[in-house]
């Protein structure tokens, strides 16, 4: 109960923290502008406008939250120590993973508000231009905040041991390959190359697959999206943050604040 | 009832590529009694600090134990009656005062109305309350020491430690935090500062450790340690002519020559007597005589001097 609440302060802090940034504002500004610019590109398509709409949408709502959820993943944890803020912090009866935690939801409350506010944008293009409301639609972005935390949640762990430079690079590079991974595994599986197959199959299984988690294009062509594969997808991405968030508090219960 | 306590706390840092081992503590032993107040004194990198975050918590011993309230430094509990000050400025800059010290208190799961109540008393007793919501980027350095200290007694702390508390600060801004620390004793708070200001712990601390080169050299009651004995006395005059300034001179430890004013500090205190004497024969003004105990300064020489024989 004690935890909870050192928890919910430490998440509330974050949350107030990021909210008072300007880059934040900056980068829903932008996302808000892509959002309203699939209208133009839409125009200038015959006969696939609604198409058009949801592709822009969807992908501005899971890049934009990308952004962020590097962006202040990385610097959520260094940025503390950097600026020595984690003193008055930790020298409280404060548990280190209780720090950590609270970092990561607050951030992921954040995330939630942005997409929310993204969303809404998207909603009211499609309402705007009389466009079908899919139940699809609801599991890609609930799907894209999944691969947000996930992202959060690598982000986190690269940043609880090493800087946030190092931390982006890596980060990005996983968010990269993660939507390659299946690419990777099929170009593998033809490859004749000795051990590669082996190497690109141990990646597909071990790096976060984030292509699990990309409904986008069935949501945005309409397709049919079964609650199994939501089920799985979700349960995946959230034992894999669980996995990330219990390393990065293995790494940083031992870490020395100098 | 020791407030702090530690035994053969030792820290080994590991610095550079090749990752050589840098010893920044070695077998610190400290007794801190609880009500007291106690000066931790060394100069800048000679491991004040590093002990400070072992008690606190952010700086995990390479080997000994360290104890706060009883309870080992280890413990996150062992913090829940202790209020931290760390050294330099460094809070969430974007929070006023008011957020600031409400974001702490919520940390220490003060109830919400309790906490309403002891902020503005606290903001009083710093003196920040025409300042209470101005954001703290906004503060000068001596309000945010300020508004960092009552960060530390926010939770009403049996133990107080502050980190260079008086650091950077200007004398009246340093007088004012000597006042903090003065009433804190009275209410019975055990207080452990760290300083390299020798004034500053020679006028408020009921016992001090010298640390050097991360050792403790000397530690102790101030009374005991300084002791009574008079080693030195210094002498300031006017109106005295040449001959006798020569012959003071020669006699004195130092002479300093200030316009018409003439300084001499002598090693023992009957030197120091029989100049006075002879000034008061030849009919000079003597405008001040001070005998000299040992001071702080002194035993840290001392330790140096020590230090470097061995």
């Amino acid at each position: 109960m004690n935890s909870l609440s050192r928890i919910g302060v430490l998440a509330w802090n974050t949350y107030r923290e990021a909210v008072r940034d300007k880059l934040l504002y900056n980068l829903l500004m932008f996302a808000g502008l892509m959002i309203a610019s699939s209208i133009l590109l839409a125009q200038m398509q015959i006969g696939k406008d609604e198409r058009i709409y949801r592709d822009v949408g969807l992908g501005a709502i899971a890049f934009f939250g990308v952004l962020i959820a590097i962006f202040v993943g990385i610097n959520l944890v260094y940025r503390e120590i950097s600026t020595k803020t984690v003193y008055t912090m930790l020298s409280k009866p404060v548990r280190r993973w209780e720090f950590l935690v609270g970092k990561y939801l607050g951030l992921l409350t954040l995330l939630a508000v942005e997409v929310g506010i993204m969303t809404i944008c998207f909603l009211g293009v499609l309402v705007w231009k009389g466009s079908d409301f899919s139940i699809g639609l609801v599991w890609a972005i609930a799907m894209i905040y999944l691969e947000l935390a996930l992202v959060t949640a690598i982000a986190m762990f690269f940043s609880s041991f090493t800087s946030p430079y190092l931390a982006g690079m890596f980060t990005v590079a996983l968010w990269i390959t993660g939507h390659l991974l299946a690419d990777l595994r099929a170009f593998g599986k033809n490859s004749d190359i000795p051990g590669l197959k082996e190497l690109l199959e141990a990646l597909y299984w071990t790096l976060p697959n984030l292509t699990r988690l990309d409904f986008k294009a069935d949501a945005s062509a309409g397709n049919p999206i079964e609650l199994a594969r939501v089920a799985m997808a979700a349960a995946y991405s959230l034992l894999y943050s669980l996995g990330l968030m219990v390393s990065a508090v293995l790494l940083f219960q031992r870490r020395d604040f100098r | 009832m020791n407030a702090i306590r530690t035994r053969a706390l030792h820290k080994t840092f590991r610095t550079g590529f090749w990752m050589r081992p840098v010893e920044a503590v070695r077998d610190v032993d400290l007794e801190v009694k609880a009500g007291e107040i106690f000066g931790f004194i060394g100069p800048n990198g000679a491991g004040k600090t590093t002990t400070i975050k072992m008690l606190t918590g952010l700086v995990l011993p390479s080997s000994g134990e360290a104890w706060v309230n009883e309870i080992p430094a280890s413990d996150p509990e062992s913090r829940a009656g202790l209020g931290f000050l760390p050294e330099g400025t460094f809070f969430h800059d974007y929070l006023s005062a008011r957020e600031f010290l409400d974001f702490h208190g919520a940390l220490l799961r003060i109830p919400k109305q309790l906490r309403r109540e002891r902020i503005p008393k606290l903001l009083e007793r710093v003196g920040l309350s025409g300042a209470a919501d101005r954001q703290i980027r906004r503060y000068s350095k001596g309000m945010r020491q300020r508004a960092g200290l009552a960060q530390a007694l926010i939770g009403d702390p049996q133990i107080v430690i502050l980190d260079e508390p008086m650091s950077g600060l200007d004398p009246l801004g340093r007088k004012e935090v000597r006042d903090v620390i003065l009433s804190l004793r009275d209410e019975g708070k055990t207080v452990f500062f760290s300083s390299h200001i020798l004034e500053d712990a020679e006028v408020i601390c009921d016992q001090v450790a010298i640390i050097l080169s991360g050792k403790i050299v000397k530690q102790g009651y101030l009374d005991e340690l300084l002791g009574q004995e008079l080693v030195g006395s210094e002498l300031v005059v006017e109106g005295i002519s040449e001959s006798l300034h020569e012959e003071l001179g020669r006699q004195a430890r130092r002479a300093v020559v200030q316009g018409n004013r003439f300084m001499f500090e002598f090693a023992g205190e009957s030197d120091g007597e029989k100049a006075l004497d002879r000034v008061r024969e030849s009919g000079g003004r003597i405008r001040s005589y001070v005998p000299k105990r040992k001071s702080l300064e002194d035993l840290l020489l001392e330790g140096l001097e020590q230090e470097k024989r061995s």
